[in-house]
């Protein structure tokens, strides 16, 4: 495995690790989690009168600490992506799937730099999936389509290359 | 606000459907794991049929929702990197953040390049300024490009989701 | 439980094909919008946006490019009238139509406020009443304002 479980498990868990993994809940079928996932993006419609972002509060916070002039700035995206921390925590935490794990430090590097790559890409094509891909697409955006797929097809072309990073 | 609210159905749904799992998501690129594309087009086809059916029934006002412009050349570059960013890191940047809350260190590593990327980018602006502001079209759609009905539009959507579910399917199912 | 939200959303799909267009036309607000003269603006009004660089201002000119050449309003654009509705706006735009006597522009108002513009005008008169009112900028004051001592 290429991640190791370096938390101490607590004093409750550790019977139950004697008996076997702690149950943690199976994942949503994806298309009830995709479609519930629609729905919010919907309510953000509804409500906001925008869609979801992510990559907007990376170049929101970027702005400020660097002081750049030309990367998009959003508080609305910055309070969004709070929710999200908080959403995924809450999430993890009912499932029983909080878990700190440690990394690899190949793992890790690889991690970092692809980290850095969507940064230039979500910056020139001004989002990322969030943004693009589930909320233009879901307006019917040229752009966020094109960028969809070219998204895809740049990953799909890099995979071979790295599929030994992945084993 | 109702940004946090949003926020935190957002990246609940995204945990819930297993996304903050870098292993999981890779899992696209090598054909073994089409969680992605199953959330991401079930996500794109029901924001688009709920906006077309609440609008065309009035209690949504569709021209008063922001569209994300299109820049031709921009997105299409950006759009190539950002893949190959993706399936290296096996994250993207609204789902690293559910990986980071959720404890798991490569979800941190992602945030933390992906901020070092957009920071660089911001601070080496100006060789890219150019071809960063190139072939905008402003809020363009299918609709307006392909002058068809929305409904047309959204339709073919749906269409396409549903024959690409059924491929997956068949192809999950091989592996 | 795949399988029903398959069929819902088939069943969206293919109404959708059906269902006509998402940006409903209400004609009563559009009628009152007209009996209220909030659906144009004037050539001296035009003239103080345009002076003020009013943000998100947008002219359009549906008249041909014969025309247009020969002469047009600053910051205008070009764009025949049956490609007016798939021309791109931004909501936050302010869009001023404008046509040679103002009737395609008032028509053009009509094909915005249908797709779901709010933010749309035409320019009463034209071009023609434009030119007019720039060889006289001085009617400009005389909106109901102070009236003009007889004798100067």
């Amino acid at each position: 495995m290429s991640e190791a479980l370096t938390s101490a498990p607590l004093p409750r868990e550790r019977e139950r690790v004697a008996e076997g993994r702690v149950r943690a809940r199976a994942y949503s079928d994806p298309y009830l989690a995709g479609t519930a996932l629609g729905l919010v993006l919907l309510a953000s419609f509804a409500l906001a009168g925008r869609g979801l972002g992510a990559s907007g509060a990376f170049t929101t916070l970027a702005a400020k600490v660097t002081n750049s002039p030309d990367l998009h700035q959003s508080s609305w995206l910055l309070l969004e992506i709070a929710g999200v921390v908080i959403g995924g925590f809450a999430s993890a935490l009912l499932a029983r799937r909080l878990r700190f794990t440690a990394v690899k430090a190949s793992r890790a590097t690889i991690a970092f730099g692809g980290g850095a790559v969507m940064g230039l890409g979500a910056v020139l094509a001004r989002g990322c999936t969030s943004g693009l891909a589930l909320t233009g697409g879901a307006l019917l955006s040229v752009g966020s389509w094109l960028f969809m797929i070219a998204a895809f097809i740049g990953g799909y072309v890099l995979a071979p290359l790295l599929r030994r990073a992945w084993r | 606000m109702i940004a946090l609210a949003i926020g935190i159905a957002f990246g609940f749904c995204l945990e819930r459907a297993g996304l903050g799992d870098s292993r999981k998501l890779s899992g696209q690129f090598y054909f073994t794991d089409f969680t992605v594309l199953k959330v991401m087009f079930s996500a794109i086809v029901t924001a688009a049929l709920g906006a077309f059916w609440l609008a065309r029934l009035g209690v949504l006002d569709l021209a008063g929702v922001y569209v994300p412009e299109t820049y031709l050349l921009p997105q299409l570059a950006g759009g190539l990197l950002f893949g190959a960013g993706f399936v290296a890191a096996g994250l993207c940047p609204g789902t690293s953040c559910v990986a980071a809350a959720s404890g798991r260190g490569d979800g941190l590593m992602v945030v933390l390049g992906m901020f070092a990327g957009v920071a660089v980018t911001g601070l080496a602006f100006a060789p890219l300024r150019h071809f960063y502001e190139s072939t905008a079209r402003g809020p363009l759609t299918f609709p307006q490009l392909l002058h068809v009905p929305y409904g047309v539009v959204v339709f073919a959507v749906v269409a396409l989701a549903l024959a690409t579910f059924a491929a997956a399917e068949r192809w999950e199912r091989r592996a | 439980m795949r399988r029903a939200l398959a069929i819902v959303a088939a069943t969206g799909g293919v109404l959708a094909l059906l269902a006509g267009s998402p940006y409903p036309l209400d004609v009563q607000r559009l009628a009152t919008a007209v009996a209220r003269e909030d659906d144009h603006v004037t050539a001296v009004e035009l003239a103080a946006w345009l002076r003020g660089r009013k943000p998100g201002l947008r002219i359009i000119d549906l008249r041909t490019p014969a025309e247009f050449n020969d002469f047009h309003l600053p910051r205008a654009e070009n764009v025949a009238i049956d490609a007016l509705p798939s021309t791109p706006f931004r909501s936050d735009e302010t869009i001023v139509l404008v046509s040679a006597a103002g009737g395609h522009a008032a028509q053009g108002w009509v094909f915005l406020q249908a797709l779901g513009h709010r933010n749309v005008y035409f320019l009463r008169g034209g071009v023609q009443e434009w030119t007019e009112a720039l060889k006289q900028p001085a009617i400009g004051r005389y909106f109901g304002g102070a009236r003009r001592r007889d004798g100067c």
